[in-house]
């Protein structure tokens, strides 16, 4: 799960990583009172879970009382990249002399933390690591022994680090490190990191994403899960317990697994455009699929719908019950396509074939997906 | 035996007391699997489909000789399960739980590294070897008896790989999903080796997924050691950027690594065949077996 900004930078506190003084603002006019208790000029800056905060006007620096509450007001009258501004950080601006990237983040086929820096900041650490080489250093890290810093030091010296931004940075990338144990980050980053022209060490920003599977021991983040799936039928399918993806398309998908989902949008894409990735995971019942269906064909101008299961642990006999139940009760007259296999994959068919389900028995995907091609051409 | 897994294997079930190991545990005995003993923490004495439940892996080691183990163990007790399987002697370890949180993860990945351990999984459904055993949940009936070794990142398409292959007269010698989790234990270049030197695989099928790099380190692997002729599968050719498809491990990364474009093109580069569709993994098989 991605934080956002203010999320990371009060963890970044915990962990005595420096960030600007900062308040947190719904409304202009808390914005001014925020600004006028932290002292001008300050910085304002809509929280949202996306990058391109700067290209769409997401970030402005205020140098006067009056203008902190228009600011704030365009800002959270914004959308960027379709996500809505609920909030606004109002942190204290500082006269930047230096800027450097740190990260930790997981390198997922050694299986092991990557601790990365970069002697320069403020943009893209791909295009840093592209460009020069040389200002970039990352260290794989046993997470038994931890970072040292005495590593994170070689770090610093390694991009050409020395002093007193030696010092303090060496100190700063390990507390990011432990911010990451600690909270079971897959991605703890801050770019840029600043020395100001006081001297000061400062994060600027905090990206910080959560392991998913870990939130059950970091209930004391308090962290709103929902609040963060802007698209309703995504929140929706998280609500019953499947994976669902809007796509544009007019062909909804409904498969038993990840892998065999993306098949089928593959294979649909061929000749037609899917409407959703969907997957149930192992865990079908009649009310789930009733409920999948729902889902999947809350859509506007959905014209054909594809089921692709395998009865392994599932038992899709009861799925299709659900599915022919959905039918029935709302009149679904779009031609629905099952391939259905497997444990129970006779009595499935059957309850499908007498629901007015065209049933594939041929075990490719492929052919199920001409089927419901063939209908869609030939019209019903 | 084909790889890591044969009728003879003396398996341990821990986390056998639990819904999903119960029954598991049933179907794995209904498979032929030489499960000898199953571990529970406070559940020792019980028995279980007839299977004597110990407190602790020493004992099923020291008592019933357990050589390999498949877990049903909740996620937060993974860690601690994993470690007392491998600090017992363990040689095979199959990880079906999902959602283990991945600093736990690196942790057994690095405490088991050096030792003599395969772990396979987290999220995976298993490994079957066709036939003789299954440590897992892949249903039984979707595999026939052969020479194809296979490779899975995705449960479901090892079944669809599989029935397609059987509609074709081909069957596989051991099915392995390596799990759909972002870290894996054992890799696709490890799983490689093994078929490569397996005597009864004559060919070995990749089913990829967008998301990391294991098919391209496997592309790397290939070039320089494998020498049987490998078919490859990738799923995900339409998946949107940066959202994940199902899988914890299935997401295509705003620094554009992981597309379905990366991984073709570097298994192509090294003279593997590439399905478009599961359905033609079955030509591309019979090209090479009539090659050969």
């Amino acid at each position: 799960m991605k934080l956002y900004e203010y999320e990371g930078a009060e963890l970044f506190k915990r962990g005595n990583i420096p960030v600007p003084e900062f308040a947190l603002a719904t409304t202009p006019e808390e914005a001014k009172q925020q600004a006028e208790a932290i002292g001008l000029p300050v910085i304002l800056k809509a929280q949202v879970l996306t990058g391109g905060r700067y290209l769409a006007g997401g970030v402005k620096t205020v140098h006067s009382l009056d203008e902190v509450q228009p600011t704030a007001e365009r800002i959270l009258n914004t959308k960027i990249r379709d996500l809505p501004v609920r909030r606004v950080m109002v942190a204290a601006s500082v006269e930047v002399a230096r800027e450097f990237y740190l990260g930790v983040t997981v390198d997922d086929y050694r299986g092991m933390p990557l601790a990365i820096l970069s002697a320069e900041g403020g943009v893209s650490i791909n295009r840093i690591a592209q460009e020069r080489a040389e200002s970039v250093v990352s260290r794989p890290v046993s997470i038994s022994r931890g970072l040292e810093l005495s590593d994170t030091r070689q770090m610093c010296r390694q991009v050409g680090l020395r002093g007193k931004d030696m010092a303090e940075v060496s100190i700063i990338l390990k507390s990011l490190y432990e911010v990451f144990r600690c909270y079971d980050a897959i991605i703890a980053e801050i770019n840029p990191l600043v020395r100001t022209k006081k001297g000061a060490y400062l994060a600027l920003d905090a990206k910080i994403e959560i392991d998913d599977s870990s939130l059950y021991r970091h209930t004391d983040l308090d962290l709103k899960i929902d609040e963060r799936i802007t698209n309703p039928l995504e929140r929706e399918g998280r609500e019953i317990g499947v994976s669902y993806l809007e796509l544009d398309g007019d062909i909804a998908i409904i498969a038993s697994g990840a892998g065999l989902g993306m098949t089928s949008m593959d294979v649909i894409s061929q000749r037609m455009s899917p409407a959703n990735f969907l997957e149930t995971g192992g865990a079908i019942t009649e009310e789930l699929l009733y409920k999948v269906m729902g889902l999947v064909l809350r859509k506007e101008g959905i014209k054909g719908l594809f089921i692709n299961v395998y009865g392994g642990i599932n038992p899709i006999h009861e799925g299709a019950r659900g599915v022919v139940r959905y039918m029935k009760e709302h009149d679904v007259n779009i031609p629905v396509v099952a391939k259905a296999l497997g444990n129970h994959q006779e009595e499935t068919w059957e309850i499908f074939r007498e629901n007015g389900v065209h049933v594939v028995t041929d075990v490719s995907t492929e052919k199920g997906v001409e089927m419901l091609a063939r209908l869609l051409e030939g019209g019903r | 035996m084909s790889i890591l897994l044969s009728k003879d294997t003396r398996v341990l079930v821990q986390g056998i007391t639990g819904r999903a190991g119960r029954v598991q545990t049933q179907w794995m005995l209904e498979y032929g699997t030489n499960i000898i003993a199953g571990v529970t923490p406070g559940k020792g004495g019980e028995v279980i489909e007839g299977i004597p439940v110990y407190d602790t892996v020493a004992e099923a080691v020291a008592e019933q000789g357990a050589e390999a183990s498949v877990f049903f163990v909740p996620a937060p007790a993974v860690k601690a399960a994993a470690i007392e399987t491998i600090d017992a002697g363990i040689e095979l370890l199959v990880v079906v739980t999902e959602h283990i949180p991945v600093h736990d993860v690196m942790e057994i990945k690095e405490y088991a590294r050096g030792k003599k351990i395969q772990i396979v999984g987290p999220t995976t459904p298993g490994v079957i070897t066709v036939g003789e055993a299954k440590m897992g949940i892949m249903p039984a009936n979707m595999f026939t008896p052969g020479r194809i070794g296979l490779i899975s990142r995705s449960g479901t398409l090892s079944y669809e790989v599989s029935i397609n292959l059987a509609a074709g007269g081909l069957g596989q010698s051991t099915v392995i999903g390596m799990g759909a989790d972002p870290v894996v234990f054992t890799s696709m270049p490890d799983l490689l080796k093994l078929f490569d030197g397996d005597p009864d695989t004559d060919i070995i099928v990749i089913v990829g997924e967008v998301g990391g790099i294991q098919e391209e380190k496997a592309a790397e692997f290939i070039d320089r050691w494998v020498t049987k002729p490998v078919v490859a599968y990738i799923a995900g050719l339409n998946a949107p950027q940066e959202k994940r498809m199902g899988h914890a491990g299935a997401i295509i990364r705003g620094d554009g690594k992981g597309t379905p474009q990366s991984k073709i093109a570097a298994l192509r580069e090294v003279g593997v065949d590439i399905a478009r569709y599961p359905e033609q993994v079955v030509d591309l098989v019979k090209k090479h077996l009539a090659q050969s």
